[in-house]
């Protein structure tokens, strides 16, 4: 049993409890940090497997996301405590089939292939850095700003969803 | 190291379960987001995997990786647009009162 193993045991078993813990507090505070904890287990599993520059970029903008969730949360909900332990839940019985079934048939899709031969080594965490950067600015440059312009379009989409219009302003 | 690769796929796998019962079981659409993101957070570990373990050489597995977390912050922005609409207009974001948006 190697540390690597241990660690992203370690940090899988906590990503996935928090994720079980979202659903499973009544405070929807309390719900929006478990999520940030699964998010900050899952950045730590990306170190664990020597992708630093991806796991200190999924634990910055996963902190700066979930506190604005936190933020949502407080203001959409009607006990954002979780003090008068309202159900928030429909179709239990489904969803729970539904999940169970879909981590029946993950676990099967990865306990059944035969995934050798495995990499042993990585390359340094600088020439990581440096080959995604010419990946991102060279064979794969249209994706990426592809990528940019949806988030551009969901900027500006998610702005004119939440504006007043003016008709309602005047009222 | 065939060991990491299954756990850390193992996790994904489980992340997704729970994701796909929160996005279904949940009324409220800030949960239902949550239970996306736990979705598209086992992609990211299945994808670092990949790279990881099958091809460390390859810095196009790490690409896919920033692309999903754009799809992250895209969804989470567009969904809280939409809360923020609806609540304006009904005073809640529970999905069981939104049955008009049904087509």
């Amino acid at each position: 049993m190697t540390v690597q193993m241990i660690f992203l045991a370690f940090f899988g078993g906590a990503a996935v409890w928090f994720g079980v813990v979202v659903f499973r507090t009544h405070s929807m505070v309390r719900s929006a940090l478990a999520l940030l904890f699964s998010q900050t287990a899952i950045g730590a599993m990306f170190l664990v497997m020597q992708a630093e520059f991806l796991g200190v970029l999924q634990i910055m903008m996963m902190a700066t996301e979930m506190s604005v969730m936190a933020i949502f949360m407080v203001m959409f909900m009607m006990d954002p405590g979780g003090m008068g332990k309202m159900d928030m839940t429909h179709q239990k019985r489904l969803s729970l089939w539904a999940g169970g079934i879909g981590l029946l048939a993950a676990l099967l899709l990865v306990w059944l292939p035969d995934w050798s031969p495995v990499a042993l080594s990585v390359p340094g965490a600088h020439e990581q850095a440096a080959d995604l950067g010419r990946e991102l600015l060279g064979r794969s440059m249209f994706i990426f700003q592809s990528a940019g312009l949806t988030i551009l379009t969901a900027m500006i989409a998610a702005t004119m969803v939440a504006i007043v219009p003016n008709a309602e302003q005047g009222k | 190291m065939i060991v990491e690769l299954l756990i850390a796929l193992s996790v994904g796998a489980g992340l997704f379960g729970v994701g796909l019962y929160g996005a279904l079981s949940q009324t409220n659409l800030v949960m239902i987001v949550m239970g996306v993101e736990l979705i598209l957070a086992a992609a990211l570990v299945n994808l670092v995997a990949f790279w990881r373990y099958l091809h460390p050489d390859e810095p196009a597995g790490q690409m896919f990786v920033l692309i999903v977390m754009a799809v992250m912050a895209v969804e989470m922005a567009v969904a809280f647009g939409i809360a923020i609409a609806r609540f304006r207009v009904r005073g809640s974001v529970e999905m069981e009162e939104a049955r008009e948006l049904k087509g």
